[in-house]
């Protein structure tokens, strides 16, 4: 029986188990107090923060489509200030670790933000979001060329001693030269996948769904696209890998586990189930034993063709 | 204002409420205990929720009603519950309305499925009032036209629009509205519905009378965390979205940014 669910990622990050929230999905953290155990997660990615408030797009944000969301949020966000100020206190009451996801314009409005949030009591990771599909400027942009996503990591690396994660983009040819990218700037860890761009259209209104037109497909529908991503860096990196894509239940966890992830995180299904990564968390030994593990460590990178498996150290799982 | 939770509630009745639209009675304790213009949100088997207002609250027997139109396959899913059957709701979440100034005349605006909270809301506070509240409910058609008969119930004649004059006055809800707030000082008007309608309340009202509007969104989480389903307001720095789920549902007219 796996008793013994912690993980430790590069630079003593020591998880109690591999569920963490994923970004977007569960605010600041202390909106879903009364609705989850936020200290038997893994961890919490929160929103997207920059140095400055962030106005966000125009509504509608969301729109439903078979097996999946469509969301143009824009990272709207009130800063960096207002986040350490009121947000951080709430949450580093729960203990778990908290990973801040970080957004900019520029350059160096990303090494501001890591700059600001190192050293910050309760503050655990950072994680550059070079990915967003849903802003005009930073965002994606630096996910989809390997020199900028260069660039932004090795720029929040000199700011910062925090491990460091860096979420990748699937709008792109390759996700795995990007990966390489960041592996060699100094990520610690790769989060990955951030949402698909897509598109809905309102037909009664005859213009797309979404106040921002295109949107970031999340949900069940992407979760084959997501272990293909995650299966294909795993091959070519070392650093380890926070999977994620439509992930509904430990059974889907395994499969992201055995692509090569050392952790994943849960992002959609938590809108419908609040409580369904606390769920997930007690069923996961359970589904290792009757996959006949006995550890995490086993089963992370199973499924990976038989060259590359012993190529996966990974995470050191505890 | 009562803390929403994650419960489970039995559909206790289910009526026709007009052609396309069904009201679904829920039992549950902590529900009846919403104030009008708050909503629930409710599981369906897509991949997000449905925020839906309370039609009626009845706190003396822990009922509450939801009134939808079917317009999708989540509002379907749920036209399709019968006696018995159970709902995953979380609630009640958001701001409601504010109870009425005693002292001042009471308008209640409703437009389409716009209508169902604007009840509860006279459900709960008519008797407060020295004059019952002038209700002004408006659809699309004759049959699109609901709750009529509940506040006839109260003891108050409705006014009636249509947008095809197929009962009721032809037209909106704005002709009857500017014409009460010609005869009324220092009024409060509760509205929700369509944008549009809630626009022409607004401008009517502006300078004359204290508007509160209940607003409707495409939501996510429905609790806050996701910023889905904002809504655009006057900042201290000029426009800034807030969340219809927890700054919302209910506004005052003029914090909105149309």
């Amino acid at each position: 029986m796996v008793t013994d669910l912690g993980i430790e990622l590069p630079r003593g990050m020591k998880l109690s188990n591999p569920v963490i929230a994923a970004s977007g999905t569960f605010g600041f953290g202390s909106e879903y107090a009364r609705f989850v155990d936020i200290g038997a997660l893994g961890g919490v990615s929160v929103k997207g923060v920059s140095p400055k408030p962030w106005l966000g797009n125009p509504p509608p944000r969301v729109w439903e489509t078979p097996m999946g969301l469509l969301n143009s949020i824009g990272l709207q966000n009130p800063g960096v200030e207002t986040f350490i100020e009121k947000d951080l206190p709430l949450l580093r009451s729960h203990p778990t670790k908290i990973i801040v996801n970080i957004i900019g314009h520029t350059v160096e409005e990303y090494r501001q933000v890591a700059e600001r949030l190192t050293n910050q009591d309760g503050v655990h990771a950072l994680e550059v979001n070079i990915s967003c599909p849903n802003i005009k400027e930073g965002g994606m942009m630096f996910g989809q060329d390997p020199d900028q996503a260069f660039a932004v990591t090795r720029a929040v690396r000199d700011a910062t001693d925090l491990p460091l994660l860096v979420k990748l983009s699937p709008n792109v040819t390759s996700p795995v030269i990007i990966a390489q990218a960041v592996e060699a700037a100094g990520a610690d860890v790769i989060s990955a996948i951030n949402t698909v761009l897509g598109l809905a259209i309102d037909i009664g209104l005859r213009r797309p769904a979404l106040g921002g037109m295109t949107g970031g497909l999340s949900g069940p529908a992407i979760k084959p696209l997501a272990l293909r991503i995650v299966y294909e860096i795993a091959q070519q990196v070392k650093i380890p890998i926070i999977g994620m894509g439509g992930i509904q239940n430990a059974e889907d966890v395994v499969e992201f586990l055995m692509a090569g992830a050392s952790a994943v995180m849960v992002g959609t299904i938590t809108f419908q189930y609040p409580d369904r990564m606390n769920q997930i968390i007690r069923e996961l030994p359970d589904v290792l034993q009757s996959c006949g593990f006995a550890s995490l460590r086993e089963v992370v990178g199973v499924a990976l063709p038989q060259s590359q498996k012993s190529n996966v150290q990974r995470a050191g799982v505890i | 204002m009562e803390e929403g939770k994650r419960l489970t509630c039995p559909v206790v009745a289910r009526t026709q409420a007009a052609e396309g639209h069904v009201e679904l009675i829920l039992q549950s304790r902590a529900l009846a205990r919403a104030v009008p213009g708050q909503f629930a949100h409710i599981l369906t088997p897509g991949v997000l929720r449905r925020p839906i207002s309370f039609s009626r609250i009845e706190s003396e027997n822990d009922l509450i009603g939801l009134l939808f139109q079917v317009v999708g396959s989540g509002t379907r899913w749920l036209a399709e519950r019968s006696i018995g059957n159970e709902l995953d709701v979380l609630g009640p979440l958001g701001n409601g309305f504010p109870a009425p100034d005693p002292m001042k005349p009471w308008a209640a605006v409703g437009g389409g499925v716009g209508v169902p909270p604007l009840f509860a809301a006279v459900q709960k506070w008519s008797h407060l009032t020295g004059d019952r509240p002038e209700i002004i409910i408006g659809a699309r058609t004759a049959g699109w036209v609901v709750m009529e008969n509940d506040f006839k119930e109260l003891g108050i004649e409705p006014i009636v629009t249509t947008d095809d004059g197929s009962k009721g006055q032809k037209g909106n809800v704005a002709d009857p509205l500017s014409l009460w707030l010609d005869n009324h000082n220092e009024a409060q008007v509760y509205a929700c519905g369509p944008i549009p309608m809630l626009q022409a309340v607004r401008r009517l009202s502006a300078g004359r009378a204290t508007t509160y509007l209940a607003l409707e969104q495409r939501m996510g989480c429905g609790i806050g965390a996701c910023l889905a389903c904002v809504v655009p307001t006057v900042g201290d720095f000029g426009l800034s979205y807030r969340r219809v789920c927890t700054d919302g549902p209910v506004f005052r007219g003029e914090e909105m940014m149309w």
